[in-house]
């Protein structure tokens, strides 16, 4: 391409991989072996999360998102983290209240007035790809290919502060977005079912659970459920990630909470108004240390911050079944 | 005999949102009050509106009551007809399947361009800062007709604004098109809790059409800090309905989180 093509762009600092980079991390070191990866989430984050990761999540905050793993990666509290805020509500304060996180891409910023406040205040930078021209840069990352063109935020002020392009499309001469790849070095996925070797399966819509899965270095599975492999083979329509492109699966059930896992419990809405009303540091603190640092893991946060009464509650309040399996 | 009606300035918002929608048509569903607004079109008026939420939701029948907040939960995609993620979603969108987007706005200008980003400061070092695009900017770029929903307060009717999040005609006719968005596409409507524009023909600039019954030009034009081109007949808009407002407060949000806001009165 010569660079008079170039209409526009943003020059900004962006995340890439060069696709070849990409595949030799494949090549070498991605198992094909269908071996057990059961890990505890503490042993998973310390394993395959590091600082200045860059990392990506689905589904949402509300909805089937990996709340457990955002909570472990806080509580080993990592730094300098990258992330990729699609469809976020509530990980992007958690990660930059807790000091986890100093690069976003928007996508959705997150939900309440602290994030707001810290992108005011300097302790956050963001990069505006909107949630198209994320979900965009990972499929571009999943097809091994170093950019996608679209027709969307063109014309827009998003093309100043990312590192999208406009150029001229050499097949109809007019102008045309290109967003660059996306390979984060983590996904989480948090999922209905799955097995030991990583084969896992969603209900229900997602971001770009696929895409992700392919397009990342790292893929940390947690499952409300572990089943047999054969399940999978039973029903392969069924399967949303295949194994050999999974690092760790972590079986944790109510990992989704304070969100809903649809068809097996609700969404807590009074645990998501105290996080929707975290103004202040302080508040903060509060909410992190009694939530994520005063608790062990995963377990000892249900068994004492939730509770198996609540837990019921939620379990009961599931009533929509039609269309999960 | 007269009667009079009460209402939240919101309540109207959503109630004159909702008979905007046309029935046998696809719509884009943005996150927050759009959500409400296609639940009350699909229950009163339009059973044949297929819905599209971004995260590919194809085709969802709500559950009532709305859960505060969410989209993409068992409620939200009740009975979808398909379920998909984002990039296909997108891809319904892209190809000029969807014949309305309806999103929610922080700042809109003249020409109907949306800011949700940032207000005040720069971008860098904003005053305010919020949640940006979201897909708004594919529903704005790719719809046919883009319905903006926001609230009718001066410092968000403004000359410029402070970010362009998702396009509406940019600096004027033809700019779209010379920017590469898709040909024929752009806002449609913007639905206030007083009043509703469009945008002119020629000039694309924002244009008052009608105003909620006992509210006059002035009152809806000295709200907003640009002045907008009027139509040549300003129409008079009905306040909720009975029914609007049932549906409201007893199915959609009995707990009034989304339609509260400041109380009206109109003549039934």
């Amino acid at each position: 391409m010569t660079t008079d093509r170039i209409r526009t762009e943003g020059g900004v600092e962006y995340r890439f991989v060069h696709p070849d980079d990409f595949r030799e991390h494949v090549r070498d070191r991605k198992g094909r072996s269908p071996v057990p990866k059961l890990f505890t989430a503490k042993e998973a984050v310390a394993a395959f999360v590091s600082d200045g990761d860059y990392i990506v999540y689905d589904f949402s905050s509300l909805t089937r998102g990996p709340q457990s793993l955002i909570r472990e990666v806080i509580r080993q509290r990592k730094k300098e983290l990258w992330i990729g805020a699609e469809f976020t509500l509530h990980e992007s304060p958690l990660l930059v209240g807790a000091g986890c996180a100093t690069r976003i891409d928007v996508g959705f910023l997150g939900y309440g007035n602290y994030i707001g406040q810290a992108v005011c205040d300097g302790r956050v930078k963001t990069y505006e790809w909107t949630n198209g021209g994320l979900a965009l840069r990972i499929l571009a990352g999943a097809r091994g290919v170093p950019f996608l063109p679209t027709r969307d935020m063109l014309g827009s002020d998003n093309m100043k502060v990312s590192a999208a392009k406009s150029i001229t499309d050499p097949y109809t001469g007019d102008p045309v977005c290109l967003v660059p790849a996306l390979n984060p070095d983590v996904a989480f996925l948090h999922v209905h079912q799955a097995d030991v070797l990583g084969n896992a399966r969603i209900f229900g819509t997602n971001l770009f659970a696929l895409e992700a899965a392919l397009a990342s270095f790292r893929v940390i599975v947690s499952a409300e459920e572990i089943v047999e492999t054969d399940e999978f083979r039973k029903d392969p329509m069924r399967t949303t990630v295949p194994y050999f492109l999974v690092d760790a699966v972590v079986h944790a059930p109510f990992g989704a909470y304070p969100g809903a896992m649809p068809a097996r419990y609700e969404i807590d809405l009074d645990h998501v108004d105290r996080l929707n009303a975290i103004r202040t540091d302080e508040q903060m603190g509060k909410y992190l240390e009694e939530n994520i640092y005063s608790v062990a893991d995963h377990d000892e946060f249900l068994d004492r911050r939730v509770g198996a009464k609540r837990m019921r509650e939620l379990r009961r309040r599931a009533t929509i079944i039609e269309g999960y399996r | 005999m007269a009667r009079t009606i009460e209402f939240t300035d919101t309540e109207f918002m959503i109630a004159q949102g909702a008979r905007l929608i046309e029935d046998g048509k696809t719509i884009f569903v943005g996150w927050g009050i759009p959500q409400v607004v296609a639940m009350l079109a699909q229950k009163l008026y339009v059973p044949n509106v297929t819905q599209l939420f971004e995260f590919g939701a194809i085709g969802p029948q709500s559950v009532l009551p709305f859960v505060r907040g969410t989209m993409g939960g068992p409620q939200n995609t009740y009975r979808s007809l398909q379920w998909l993620n984002m990039n296909w979603a997108f891809s319904y969108s892209a190809t000029g399947y969807m014949d309305y987007g309806m999103l929610g706005a922080l700042q809109v200008d003249p020409y109907g361009n949306i800011n949700s980003t940032h207000l005040g400061g720069t971008f860098a070092s904003p005053a305010r800062r919020f949640a940006g695009s979201g897909g708004g900017n594919q529903v704005a770029s790719h719809c046919w007709k883009t319905i903006i929903v926001i609230k009718h307060e001066g410092r968000r009717f403004v000359p410029k604004v402070d970010f362009i999040t998702s396009p509406g005609y940019l600096d004027g006719p033809g700019a779209r098109e010379k920017a590469g968005l898709p040909r024929g596409t752009g806002p449609h409507r913007v639905v206030t809790s007083k009043a509703l524009f469009g945008f002119d023909e020629e000039s694309r600039k924002m244009t008052l059409l009608s105003v909620l019954r006992g509210v006059s030009v002035e009152e809806v034009v000295k709200d907003m800090a640009f002045r907008p081109l009027l139509a040549p007949e300003i129409g008079e808009i009905p306040p909720p309905t009975d029914d609007e407002l049932r549906v409201l407060r007893e199915e959609i949000d009995p707990d009034r989180f989304i339609i509260r806001g400041e109380k009206m009165a109109a003549i039934a």
